[in-house]
């Protein structure tokens, strides 16, 4: 049974490469708006282009936190081709449950930070 | 945005999630204390910046233990439900708790991690046991094997007592939302006395949980402004650059040492937090 690289599951090559190169992406795009601040932070007063720059640091960070739900949304791919009802329903489960934490954010709990 | 703060926060990063990568911990534990308390953030801001890193570290650390087939897949879906579910209550609850509970609590959790550092973990894995007929494990074929690189050959194992090990997954993802940690040290007991998991897959499994689990509170806390991207980027940041100078080190430091200096650490930072439960800071500034 031991062939190397050819005895792996494809569901685990799938998520290995989906989390390495989604870390890699993401860290770029927060480190390309860092550049782009840092940039235009010299001159002292703030430049539309710092505010472009944080835009594109937020969407570095929104990119990581939907990397783990991406994560999910191909496991429940794998799983239906597989025919795997019983794992879909639980992977589906979890996805609802993650979806439900963001509603929850906007909605119900009180603001916090200022 | 204040540059020095931000290379200050990018430089604390790298060494909170290099150190805690050495010892495979998560930086969590170390970013929120070190930000509320030197860095005089505010403590939801402080959990908002650390969860995200949370995830980075997951995501960037996921990989090498699929290829090397060391993570459980089915078993962490499985207990996903429980930790999302834990982290959605732990967002309800973060509103709702007064800031001096969350620094009391966080300063148990420093003093727990402390204590289980000292104390040796055994490889439970016990192939042999029983297979006990209508088990969670039996039902959704959890039971699973993992290549020993020592031994040469693959080593099957069995999970056990599934029910008690959501249970305590419900626990740790709780406390993961309210602090903004990866909380390992939750997940290590429940991997380790319930569901009797060898260390390296119970390591691999445990990690590929965390991205999920704070995600479920990334996205709320997200949501509600939570996280501010002049502190939370460069904290991400740091975080995956520090992991992988970690895994680096891991080689050439002396485990005794490393563990004692861990110990240290935390239970320097456990004070830390505790005086700032009762609003006292010896940095200045308020909490």
């Amino acid at each position: 049974m031991n062939r190397g690289i050819s005895t792996l599951a494809p569901l685990e090559r799938l998520l290995a490469g989906l989390l390495h190169y989604g870390t890699w992406v993401a860290s770029c795009v927060i480190a390309v708006g860092f550049v782009l601040t840092l940039i235009h932070s010299n001159s002292g007063v703030s430049h539309p282009e710092m505010i472009v720059g944080m835009r594109i640091v937020t969407t570095g960070i929104v990119l990581f936190i939907l990397l783990p739900v991406l994560r999910l949304v191909l496991m429940l791919g794998v799983f239906l081709r597989e025919r795997d009802y019983r794992f879909s329903a639980i992977a589906a489960l979890v996805l609802l449950i993650v979806a439900a934490g963001c509603v929850t954010g906007a909605y119900l709990a009180p603001p916090m930070a200022g | 945005m204040d540059i020095g703060f931000t290379v200050w926060l990018f430089a604390i990063s790298i060494g909170a999630s290099a150190l805690g990568g050495m010892l495979g911990m998560a930086s969590g534990i170390f970013i929120v204390p070190i930000l509320t308390v030197f860095g005089h953030v505010n403590i939801h801001v402080a959990i908002g910046a650390s969860i995200v890193s949370v995830i980075a570290c997951s995501c960037g650390g996921a990989a090498p233990f699929l290829r090397a087939r060391l993570t459980n897949i089915r078993l962490a879906v499985v207990l996903e439900t429980a930790t999302t579910l834990g982290a959605l209550c732990g967002v309800l609850l973060a509103g709702i708790i007064p800031v001096s509970a969350l620094f009391l609590l966080f300063a148990a959790i420093l003093l727990l991690s402390a204590r289980q550092m000292l104390a040796r973990r055994s490889d439970p894995i016990d192939a042999s046991a029983p297979v006990r007929t209508g088990s969670w494990a039996e039902k959704l074929n959890l039971d699973s094997s993992y290549p020993d690189r020592a031994l040469g050959r693959d080593v099957a194992y069995r999970v056990q007592r599934v029910p008690m090990g959501m249970a305590l997954m419900y626990g740790a993802g709780l406390v993961s939302a309210l602090l903004g940690i990866g909380s390992g040290v939750l997940k290590i007991p429940a991997m380790d006395t319930a569901l009797r998991l060898p260390i390296k897959v119970s390591s691999a499994t445990s990690n590929f949980m965390i991205g999920v689990t704070a995600a479920a509170s990334a996205g709320a806390y997200f949501v509600r402004g939570d996280i501010v991207s002049t502190i939370a980027g460069p904290v991400a940041l740091g975080s995956v650059v520090g992991a992988v100078l970690g895994a680096r080190i891991l080689m050439r430091v002396s485990n005794e040492k490393l563990r004692v200096l861990f110990v240290a650490i935390l239970v320097v930072l456990a004070v830390q937090m505790l005086l700032q439960a009762f609003g006292i800071n010896p940095f200045g500034g308020s909490a």
